[in-house]
């Protein structure tokens, strides 16, 4: 008996100094790294304990950042969903050209960030971009809107990354309807439920398990977001008015140069995740067991 | 199936495992060829910022041909990268120990370095390239101690390009002062036009011009003496009520737009002047700009006016410097290259793949005759003449510098890095808010940055 759960330990020994190596040690790391004033590149430190966290406490722009964080997060979530869920139905339906647009609805989500943001930007440039240049065509403005100014910089990150990120609803959530037995809308179809009553009583409770991942996936990356948000407006003027954690935790460590101060950030964000995911579950549990 | 049944062509074990042994010393062998062979290959890994493929190409083929002809067992690895590839890479390469054995700096990165024990001097190479020669904008940016720990590759300035022909018809002249320079923005503003556009890079908008601002108006980025920032001091409010009013001046979303696009809008005539322009501007002239419009007489350099509180404006000074570090792996042959790269026709040729943009350091040839046969140069007379002008008056600061004292402070990297400044800038220009309450906020924050960083020295 010995014997085989030493094999077993053995066996298991790679995965775990894998697993320990390459997630445990980081976030550790990273945790011990929050306590310390550490410069970026030199190997200059000094202990502050908690100190790091006493000032994001008070500090302005880590409020502004979560701010902008909840406002990202929570107006992407809603947007994704809300274009995700009527697309994966269409595809769902049975029509000419369905797998056709089942590969190009898949697009946004297959090419790489930075050549996503960039199409946006370039579409949005009040300069010479297509979207102002077809506004002013049709008369709906006179001059053209500064997408990528002040008022505008966090509607054009949010229409970029629905787009980018709105696929993924679809394919989840369709590989789910396929997956709901047909007899049930034939029978609701037999007991008179229209369209509506079919969606709010059939397809509802069956995806209730799967829209639960979508949005707490996508809430999680979202919120946790860098890429796109960072190539937006990372290095301009207007980075101030979308400057998520992700971005503040990036620009502490790289551009301040106070990487113990980016771990800080960096913590504080693993936990508000864990205390969102946490209530998230609990919520959902609770209703599942009402239900 | 049984062993004999197995076909003849099935490798033994034995047979492979010696096949495999040989490949893999084989491979081995030859990928270590030249050490075996006793000429070892060793890699000087040259980093600088001189994006152009022409400059890449000219370097490539003048200084690093001769270099490899001269140092047989070397390669020369150049890397050209944009300011904030450079900087990003650089920190990280410091961070692992293993930075570029010769690299472009800011010089308002140098201090930093320097202060962290970082850099090689370089004494014996300045007095060999002509310590007279250099001229005196730059020759002692990197100078800490006594000796010297950079030499500048060129010099390019930054200015206004101005769309002289509207400027003239209204009949006004260059300004001189802010209000001078509210007079021609509100002038030019016309039929669609706007009168500027401001880079909205960070960097730029954040960092650059508000040296300039502060440099222009009798102010400094700190006190000499505490280093205590000064950020809402009266040089900066000045500024930042100057520039908001300028801000009516300017597209909406200039501050979502990049300093490229400010030079296309202004060859395509969407704007009079572009706030931040350079010899390269030229370029974007030659391709962009009507035809019949090409030319110095449309489109003209324009210095910096001054504030109230200052006596002259001053324009940033592009100029990083070469550096070598302490943990370059072949320093020696690192500051060889660096001969090679300053002799007379290598640096010609270098400073001739983007005229006036690559300025000569030495005063010996700023004026040569060889130098100023360039066509280009030929043509844009007037662009080379303002350079040298602002040259003579003082007029230019190296990049984030106030004052020239700014080379002896160890953060303006991170203050720059910060956004403390850029986002004052922005809240002032585009919000329209206060500049006196943000200013404050922006001084409480660079306050508690330098605290936060060790350096402060007041009370």
């Amino acid at each position: 008996m010995r014997k085989s759960a030493l094999a077993g330990w053995l066996l298991l020994a790679p995965s775990l100094v894998l697993l320990g190596g390459l997630v445990v040690f980081p976030v550790v790391y990273n945790a011990w790294l929050s306590l310390f004033d550490k410069h970026a590149f030199l190997p200059v430190q000094r202990f502050v304990g908690l100190g790091h966290y006493v000032y994001f406490a008070h500090d302005e722009e880590f409020w502004n950042s979560f701010g902008h964080g909840l406002v990202y997060a929570g107006a992407t979530l809603v947007l994704q969903i809300a274009v995700g869920i009527p697309t994966a139905l269409l595809l769902n339906e049975g029509f000419r050209g369905r797998n056709l647009l089942r590969g190009v609805v898949l697009f946004p989500y297959v090419i790489p960030t930075i050549v996503a943001v960039m199409l946006w930007k370039w579409l949005l440039n009040d300069s010479y971009g297509l979207v102002n240049h077809l506004l002013v065509a049709f008369g709906l403005t006179r001059t053209p809107v500064a997408w990528l100014g002040k008022d505008w910089i966090m509607a054009s990150l949010v229409i970029t990354s629905v787009w980018q990120f709105f696929p993924f609803v679809v394919v989840t959530y369709l590989a789910r309807l396929q997956t709901i037995p047909p007899e049930l809308y034939e029978a609701a179809t037999v007991d008179g439920a229209g369209a509506w009553r079919r969606f709010r009583h059939v397809t509802l409770p069956q995806t209730r398990s799967v829209l639960f991942v979508i949005v707490l996936l996508r809430s999680i990356w979202m919120f946790t977001k860098f890429d796109t948000v960072w190539l937006m407006a990372g290095d301009g003027g207007v980075s101030r008015y979308i400057r998520t954690l992700p971005v503040y935790a990036y620009a502490r460590s790289f551009t301040y140069l106070q990487a113990g101060m980016g771990a800080a950030l960096a913590v504080i964000m693993f936990v508000m995740l864990i205390v969102a995911t946490a209530v998230y579950f609990r919520v959902f549990e609770r209703e599942e067991a009402i239900s | 199936m049984t062993r004999s049944t197995l076909p003849t062509s099935v490798v033994s074990r034995r047979r492979f495992l010696t096949t495999t042994g040989v490949a893999a010393a084989g491979a081995t062998l030859l990928a270590r060829a030249p050490a075996a062979l006793g000429q070892q290959v060793r890699e000087l890994n040259v980093w600088h910022t001189e994006v152009e493929p022409q400059t890449v190409k000219t370097i490539q083929d003048t200084s690093i041909a001769e270099f490899e002809r001269k140092f047989p067992g070397f390669k020369v690895k150049q890397q050209a990268l944009g300011w904030g590839d450079l900087n990003t890479k650089l920190l990280a390469s410091l961070a692992a120990g293993s930075p570029p054995d010769l690299t472009h700096l800011n010089p308002f990165m140098t201090a930093s370095l320097y202060v962290k024990n970082l850099l090689r001097p370089m004494d014996e190479l300045i007095r060999a390239l002509g310590e007279s020669d250099i001229h005196e904008a730059t020759l002692k940016l990197q100078y800490f101690d006594g000796k010297y720990y950079g030499v500048t590759h060129a010099m390019g300035a930054t200015y206004f390009a101005e769309r002289r022909d509207l400027r003239e018809k209204k009949g006004l002249k260059p300004p001189e002062t802010y209000d001078d320079m509210l007079k021609l923005a509100a002038a030019l503003t016309e039929g669609g036009r706007y009168a500027l556009q401001m880079p909205g890079e960070k960097l730029y908008m954040g960092f650059v011009h508000p040296a300039e601002w502060l440099a222009g108006n009798g102010g400094a980025w700190v006190d000499a003496r505490t280093w205590r920032p000064q950020l809402n001091g009266k040089a900066m409010l000045e500024a930042l009520d100057y520039v908001q009013k300028l801000n009516k001046f300017m597209p909406a979303g200039w501050s979502g737009q990049r300093y490229l696009d400010t030079l296309a809008a202004l060859a395509t005539d969407k704007i009079a002047m572009a706030h931040l322009s350079g010899a390269r501007t030229i370029g974007y002239i030659e391709r962009y700009a009507p035809e019949s419009m090409r030319d110095p007489e449309h489109f003209q350099p324009m210095l910096r006016p001054h504030g109230p509180s200052g006596q002259k404006g001053i324009s940033a000074l592009d100029g990083e410097n070469w550096a070598v570090f302490t943990q370059s792996k072949y320093p020696s042959e690192a500051f060889e290259f660096l001969r090679l790269f300053y002799k007379k026709e290598h640096y010609m040729a270098y400073c001739h793949s983007v005229p006036i943009h690559l300025t000569p350091i030495f005063k010996s040839m700023i004026n040569d005759p060889e130098y100023l046969s360039h066509p280009r140069i030929k043509k844009w007379r007037s662009w080379h003449d303002v350079m040298v002008n602002g040259l003579r008056t003082n007029r230019f600061l190296p990049i984030g510098f106030s004052r020239p004292e700014d080379n002896r402070l160890p953060f303006l990297a991170e203050l720059d890095g910060s956004s403390i400044v850029a986002d004052m800038v922005v809240e002032v220009m585009v919000s329209g808010k206060p500049p006196k309450a943000e200013a404050d906020r922006a001084q409480r924050r660079a306050e508690e940055l330098l605290t936060q960083l060790g350096h402060k020295r007041w009370s």
